[in-house]
């Protein structure tokens, strides 16, 4: 009788564990982005240019957090669309601000929580600065749809979840010298995921020292 | 002409059709040089005394004029600052700023004064790492003058303690920075620099006393004396005897509170003369209880000595200061107190004593601009001043543009 009881529990627990598990998103397009000279490119954006499929809101608004001087994440891709916050979390003031044609904006002297949230309506690139720490740069990326991925360290990328279809994909980066269009590949998506990589010829960068140390400090 | 006319036509339809047309995810490159400046322009109503930068007994940057029957408040539009900042990064990441400021009521005319000229390098990140750095510079010791342009960032006038440290010193050298955040939290820096230029460090202080304003003093720049002809230089090298100098700051790794400790020694010999030999230590607690509140605390204990004639002097000065900032406007109250003692009982005695309050409301309108209202009551007794010591009070406007 007991043991009838335990196998019963045990196949409900079972059932329940299988209509609770969190649907897991299946990979469409996945690959690599290398430099032309063979390196792994991380920080690079691969994204559907067209068609622009839409999907559902994730909901809550993403962040760009300023902590020790620095935007973080330091590339925010978004989609069209989307409310972004600058929460401050250093002890002195930041005056975050953008003069890019895809959002011109700016958030006045504050700390902590204080700036209302920031809508990226336009498709682009919004490079992003702080009045008062001239080194500090960011990137929001404004994309014209959901589906994009940034690569890892090793430059791979998994994009999941796209309905069957042909969708034009291309990678985006910082430095690269190709416009999105110039790098776009037409990838057939199935059921079983693609394979796809991508060469973008880089620039050479030298981006503005961060300063640290006392004389910065409050 | 027509041609000319349509060619120039051409070119402007162009050229405005080509602004539109930007690269939509193309970035801006950082560019490797920059400019900055900053022009401060006021409306200031001074107390009576005529100020110390012209030669009178005033204790602050503007003071009142001098009539028939003594002194009288003035009202006044003036020019208080313009500096320009250039910066660039160079090769092997070393960045090079530096920066001219234009104080023509502190220079007694329109020639720019060299605040800062260096080379910079760093290595690692926030969290640890070091540096170096080279050339004309300031210490790093003011716990206020940390606004663009290395103005006051709670007020418009610094506090006497951190007004005579912008004013009177400026040194050619370099300093070694290491910074640290251990595994519990705990942020630890330690600043090392050694400098020429020191040598008439001091003087001004037992001179003229303490006194509050905003001037940055320059390397090439010269300060006036109270009822003296002769000015002061700022930068003054003459027994070939670098200043030395320490910043160690500690704290938590979300700078809720640090606490800093600085000491500095110009090493100035006695036995040449002329010469002052200053040395002090300052202590500083910059609080951050909530994000929109900063407290901050300093003291600063000293002494000036020279061979002769005799204004050996101790000084010492004190402040606390509350800001509160919220949304581009910043509330702040500072209360300070100031003392010099002369130590040698020479005929004019360098002794005084004093406080003084200030309220200021700042507020920053988008990137460009600034408004500022300062009050100042300062209750200041120099014994050599007799009854001509300072009155108490004045208030000044300022409009600052940024670019």
């Amino acid at each position: 009788m007991y043991r009838h009881n335990y196998l019963c529990i045990a196949l409900l627990a079972a059932a329940a564990l299988i209509l609770v598990r969190p649907a897991v998103a299946e990979p469409s397009i996945a690959g690599a982005v290398t430099s032309t000279d063979g390196k792994s490119v991380a920080d690079a954006v691969v994204f559907v240019l067209a068609p622009a499929p839409t999907a559902a809101s994730h909901g809550a608004s993403p962040i760009v957090d300023q902590i020790d001087k620095t935007f973080v994440p330091g590339l925010l891709p978004v989609v069209v669309g989307t409310w972004v916050h600058f929460p401050n979390h250093d002890q002195i003031h930041h005056h975050v601000y953008s003069f890019s044609p895809a959002k011109t904006f700016e958030l006045p002297l504050y700390k902590g929580e204080d700036a209302p949230p920031v809508l990226f309506d336009k498709v682009g690139v919004v490079k992003l600065g702080c009045n008062i720490h001239d080194w500090m740069s960011g990137i929001i990326l404004v994309l014209p749809t959901p589906y994009f991925t940034v690569t890892d360290h090793d430059g791979r990328f998994v994009l999941r979840d796209l309905p069957a279809g042909t969708y034009t994909v291309s990678a985006w980066h910082a430095l690269s010298k190709l416009k999105p269009e110039e790098a776009a590949q037409s990838v057939q998506v199935s059921a079983q995921a693609t394979q796809v990589a991508f060469s973008l010829p880089l620039s050479a960068a030298r981006p503005r020292r961060a300063m640290h140390g006392s004389r910065v400090e409050p | 002409m027509s041609t000319a006319i349509t060619r120039i036509g051409c070119l402007v339809i162009c050229g405005a059709l080509s602004s539109q047309a930007y690269g939509q995810y193309e970035v801006d490159a950082d560019k490797p040089v920059w400019l900055r400046a900053l022009l401060d322009v006021r409306l200031v109503h001074a107390g009576p005394a005529p100020s110390w930068t012209d030669r009178g007994p005033g204790k602050t940057r503007y003071g009142g004029s001098v009539t028939d029957s003594g002194f009288q408040r003035a009202t006044r539009f003036v020019l208080s600052q313009l500096a320009l900042e250039v910066g660039a990064n160079l090769p092997w990441d070393i960045r090079a700023q530096a920066q001219v400021n234009v104080q023509p009521d502190i220079a007694d005319n329109y020639r720019p004064w060299l605040i800062e000229a260096i080379l910079r390098r760093e290595w690692g990140d926030a969290d640890q790492g070091w540096g170096l750095q080279a050339g004309v510079m300031n210490t790093p010791f003011s716990l206020e003058n940390t606004g663009p342009a290395w103005t006051p960032e709670f007020t418009i006038s610094a506090a006497a303690l951190n007004s005579w440290l912008w004013e009177d010193i400026s040194v050619a050298g370099a300093e070694g920075e290491w910074w640290h955040t251990s595994r519990s939290g705990l942020r630890l820096g330690a600043l090392v620099g050694a400098g020429y230029g020191g040598d008439q460090m001091g003087r001004l202080l037992a001179l003229r006393g303490w006194a509050m304003g905003d001037t940055l003093g320059g390397i090439n720049g010269d300060l006036a004396l109270p009822a003296r002809q002769e000015r002061t230089d700022i930068f003054n090298e003459r027994d070939q005897r670098p200043a030395l100098y320490t910043w160690l700051t500690l704290g938590d790794e979300h700078d809720i509170a640090s606490l800093k400790f600085g000491f500095m020694d110009n090493r100035g010999n006695q036995n040449e003369a002329g010469i002052w030999h200053t040395h002090f230590s300052t202590v500083g607690l910059v609080l951050h209880p909530h994000p929109r509140i900063d407290v901050l605390v300093q003291y600063l204990d000293g002494v000036a000595k020279v061979h002769a004639p005799p204004n050996d002097s101790s000084m010492s000065a004190a402040y606390v200061l509350l800001s509160h900032h919220h949304q581009g406007q910043r509330l702040s109250i500072r209360y300070e107190t100031f003392r010099v003692h002369d130590l040698d009982g020479g005929p004019a005695s360098t002794s005084e004593h004093g406080n003084a309050v200030t309220a200021s409301y700042l507020v920053q309108m988008g990137l460009r601009h600034r408004i500022a209202f300062e009050y100042i009551w300062m209750n200041s007794h120099r014994l050599i001043n007799g009854p001509l010591n300072p009155t108490p009070d004045g208030w000044q406007m300022s409009y600052r543009f940024r670019y």
